[in-house]
């Protein structure tokens, strides 16, 4: 335990937890599976908030940690495709182009645990272990000094996914051998380090939503108390940090996006290539390689669509005179497509409806936002247009959280809050506490 | 060019650094060379490049060798740049002839041997009948004349495989061709002594170089040396498929049916050295399956001829050449004994086909097969010939060109067949793969590769090294044991 000094700075404490919906956190608090988190949103600020478009975890933390959105930090999605290749590639921390909240000094010194896309890590004032995607340790780690502790105590950067399809006992005992290490590792942090600002990702919950949110909504499921058990040891993990602050330490709890039930997915390469837009190689490897002239559209997970456009990519086939015309035929078909009388397609967004800045040109020339249940995907290995996979659970756009501490100003939130937003609250009020400091010490 | 559409899946210049399932924001810790089961088709593997590390993370098999630019265009289709070659064997007829090939095409060639194969030659007696001279002068001479710079280390792959793997680490090849086996049938029939050596020196080298690649280089390629006696010659008179039986093999019995698409065919070894490589095949089937390797394993023909360009350029840079019983080839033998009068030897009948490639042939076949390496896992087989021919053929053929091109006397004799193999036997090879898949096109015939045998051999100082050896062209080692020379059956007309 720490004993409160008067002569120190305010603490920034971001606790993180993937994929968690507004209302889950609603109903478990409510129902005292949560009762740490239930205290905090007593005296705390609790909002639901839009995640970004598309509602994809390595976009949204991107935005998180540098207030911006897709078109001035870079990150589109999990997958992208350089300007005059087909190489499809893996955005991370590399690519990000905007600087995350932690490389400013006024948030001091920072230990930064798990958050999603900061694979491989970069020097900072501080401690940083990269979330998912991280492929070794070795470069998920700064400083290196640490590698060994977190190998000692069985550090894993993230539950092995692929046990999930073999066993689901499996998969769950996993996760909580994660759960348990980064407990472990965030401890031996708090502790031995100093630090200005904590943020500590949980990104189990995601993985479990999207193996086992039907056991969330069905209290009669087999692992229904599994899934409320994992989000029981995450609620102690917050009532121990927030019995471990200062009173006027600032606390922030988030999600990335929300979760709902995975009905059917949809596969809108496979759309494409029955409407004509997409032209594989007879007999291709169904890779993005294999795309042929006369490629006019091609869409990247989970649902962005980018124009074969001449003079843009090697193959591209689309005048800039035909671009308004295939994006509209595109918008239509997207539109019209129903399964059983349902539209799956909420919305089309055009590229300059949801984003703005100097990556514009890398950016999806269209983004479809689902409707209720559907799940939309980029292969191009489908062959046909709707599925049922094993997973359960699908991300929602709509449907983040955030809950704040010691808020003295609310009107400091805008309304309608998106996940761009945080990042500039955490700034002010660390630039307000730092005058505030100022005064005292003048 | 054949190998455009090959992608990054197949190059050795990528390290596979992950595995990751993007529906499930997931990824996965597991071994992902381990072989992916149905359920994890939705797995995306993730690739970095060695040479171009501003790409980032990628997947492999987005990227073409066309469309990279350490791929380049040759007359052997696209080749990394500067590819790490390490050729095990280098100092043997193949390794040293391939060593300098592959220099000139701009390779970086590093390689390995422990002149076993002078040992085993010194041991019976005999010499190369082309003189070579030592490694030392060898690699300065490549130097001197072809501004070709060879990284050799002398190990013995078998018995000093720690210094192979440190070899291995410090050049990290991108591909191992492994020509470092022992390569007589009639050497390991000699007695138990022999045909242990010969199995352990093989089949035991070879398992050892595998777990070395494991462990250190994965992602390169293993082009391995095996023979097309691996196969036999079956009676039955089935096609020799490329090691695998094709999709549209069926196997009926009992009035049932069965796909053999994929599997490996029988084989039908003839003698304890082709049981040695037929065990190989096994392992490195093996070693693709369980940890991802990749290989083309080349079944061979008879190899005969002197002639590459490069070995041409300088007598110094020569590659060996052997007549005798234990090593020396049908061809090369038979110019050998045109040139110093002793009648043509066919074992029986002289009715057993063969399939045969000219050394520069055989060149050519490996570069294009470097330049396509086989995706991670894969295990793929070419039966690497030119053609096929009765033996009888063939002394024709020598015999009519010595006759009309060199005015030499050339007789044909039969003598007792010393082995144990079927003297008239339906042949049916298929050798497709390195035609169709890999652009091969001889570039050689027959009766040209054997007129430059014989401007070779006709020269003073290679006739007196045959004529100083030729108790050892006559067979004396027999499948039976027997030790004894064979008798002559008939001198043909």
């Amino acid at each position: 335990m720490y004993e409160k000094k008067l002569n120190r700075e305010k603490r920034t404490v971001i606790i993180g937890l993937d994929g968690v919906p507004f209302r889950l956190i609603d109903k478990f608090t409510k129902n005292n599976i949560m009762p740490e988190t239930k205290k905090l949103i007593e005296k705390g600020t609790f909002k639901q908030m839009e995640s970004t478009i598309p509602e994809i975890s390595s976009v949204a933390w991107s935005s998180i940690i540098t207030g911006k959105n897709p078109g001035e930090h870079g990150i589109f999605g999990y997958t992208d495709i350089p300007i005059g290749t087909y190489r499809l590639s893996f955005p991370n921390f590399n690519n990000l182009k905007a600087p995350p909240f932690w490389q400013k000094d006024s948030m001091g010194r920072s230990i930064i645990i798990n958050v999603p896309s900061t694979f491989p890590v970069k020097p900072l004032n501080g401690v940083h272990i990269s979330g998912f995607v991280s492929l070794d340790l070795k470069r998920s780690v700064y400083p290196d000094s640490l590698i060994q502790k977190l190998t000692d105590i069985g550090y894993q950067i993230d539950v092995d996914s692929s046990k999930a399809h073999k066993s689901i006992d499996l998969f769950l005992e996993d996760l909580d051998r994660t759960l348990k290490s980064r407990i472990s590792a965030y401890k031996y942090l708090w502790e031995k380090e100093k630090w200005q600002t904590f943020m500590l990702v949980f990104t189990g919950t995601d993985r479990l939503s999207h193996f086992l949110w039907d056991a969330y909504e069905n209290e009669n499921h087999k692992y229904h108390s599994a899934f409320t058990k994992h989000f029981c040891q995450i609620d102690e993990v917050i009532g121990e940090i927030v019995n471990n602050l200062y009173e006027d330490d600032l606390l922030i709890l988030l999600s990335d996006h929300g979760f709902e039930l995975l009905e059917k997915e949809v596969n809108i390469n496979y759309l494409l290539k029955k409407n004509g837009f997409l032209k594989l190689k007879p007999e291709s490897r169904r890779s993005f390689a294999d795309m042929e002239t006369g490629t006019k559209a091609f869409a990247l997970e989970p649902a962005r669509i980018y124009i074969n456009l001449k003079d843009k990519y090697p193959r591209g086939s689309v005048k800039k005179d035909e671009y308004r015309g295939i994006i509209k035929d595109l918008t239509s078909i997207f539109e019209d497509l129903e399964l059983k009388g349902r539209k799956i397609i909420k919305k089309t967004y055009r590229k300059e409806e949801i984003y703005k800045g100097p990556y514009m040109n890398q950016a999806p020339d269209l983004v479809l936002v689902p409707n209720k249940g559907f799940n939309l995907k980029a292969s191009v290995k489908a062959d046909q247009l709707f599925e049922k996979s094993i997973f359960a659970g699908k991300h929602t756009q709509h449907d983040a959280f955030l809950l704040i501490n010691n808020l003295a100003e609310k009107n400091i939130l805008p309304d309608e809050i998106t996940v761009s937003d945080v990042c500039h609250l955490i700034e002010t009020l660390q630039t307000e506490n730092m005058n505030l400091r100022r005064k005292i010490d003048a | 060019m054949h190998n455009k559409d090959c992608t990054c899946w197949n190059c050795p210049a990528i390290d596979l650094v992950g595995k990751v399932d993007f529906r499930a924001c997931g990824q996965s810790v597991e071994d992902f060379r381990k072989r992916m089961g149905l359920e994890e088709d939705s797995f995306q593997l993730i690739a970095e490049c060695k040479r171009r590390r501003e790409l980032g993370l990628f997947d492999p098999m987005s990227v073409t060798f066309k469309e990279c630019p350490e791929w380049e265009k040759t007359q052997y289709g696209y080749l990394l740049k500067d590819m790490r070659v390490m050729i095990l064997g280098i100092d043997g007829y193949l390794g040293w002839a391939l060593a300098l090939w592959l220099g000139s095409q701009g390779c970086q060639v590093s390689g390995v041997d422990n002149y076993s194969r002078r040992d085993w030659v010194k041991e019976r007696g005999a010499h190369t009948v082309i003189p070579i001279s030592r490694m030392s002068e060898r690699l300065h001479t490549a130097k001197e004349v072809l501004n070709i710079d060879i990284n050799y280390r002398e190990i013995d792959i078998l018995n000093e495989r720690d210094r192979l793997k440190e070899f291995i680490d410090e050049v990290k090849p991108e591909v191992i061709v492994h020509y470092g086996e022992c390569p007589s049938a009639p050497y390991s029939m000699i007695d138990a002594d022999h045909a242990i050596f010969v199995q352990k020196n093989n089949v035991l080298g070879t398992l050892g170089v595998l777990f070395s690649m494991k462990e250190l280089v994965p992602e390169t390629s293993l082009i391995k040396l095996g023979t097309m006696g691996e196969y036999g010659t079956p009676l039955t008179g089935r096609p020799l498929f490329e090691g695998m039986f094709p999709a549209d093999a069926v196997l009926q019995w009992d009035n049932r049916e069965w796909s053999l698409g994929g599997e490996l065919t029988p084989r039908d070894p003839v003698s304890f050295y082709h049981a040695s490589k037929v065990q190989d095949t096994i392992n490195i089937y093996e070693a693709c399956k369980y940890w991802w390797l990749r290989s083309y394993d080349v079944m061979q023909g008879v190899i005969y001829g002197v002639h590459t360009e490069q070995v041409s350029a300088d007598p110094r840079l020569r590659t060996r050449l052997d007549i005798d019983e234990w090593f020396g080839t049908v061809i090369n033998r038979f110019v050998a004994q045109a040139i110093i009068g002793i009648p043509l030897t066919l074992h029986g009948s002289g009715e057993q086909i063969r399939g045969l490639i000219a050394l520069e042939d055989a060149m050519q076949c490996m570069t294009r097969l470097i330049a396509s390496p086989p995706e991670p896992g894969q295990y793929a087989v070419v039966n690497q010939m030119s053609g096929y021919y009765s033996l009888r053929e063939l002394a024709k053929t020598v015999a009519k060109i010595g006759k009309e091109e060199f005015n030499l006397p050339v007789k044909i004799q039969r003598v007792e067949n010393p082995r144990v193999e079927s003297e008239r036997h339906p042949f049916e090879p298929i050798y497709e793969n390195l035609t169709k898949k890999f652009g091969f096109k001889p570039s050689v015939t027959l009766e040209e590769e054997i007129y430059r045998m014989f401007k070779l051999f006709i020269q003073p100082d290679i006739k007196s090294r045959i004529e100083e050896k030729k108790h050892h062209i006559i067979p004396k080692t027999w499948w039976s044991g027997e030790k004894r020379k064979v008798e002559t059956i008939e001198i043909l007309k």
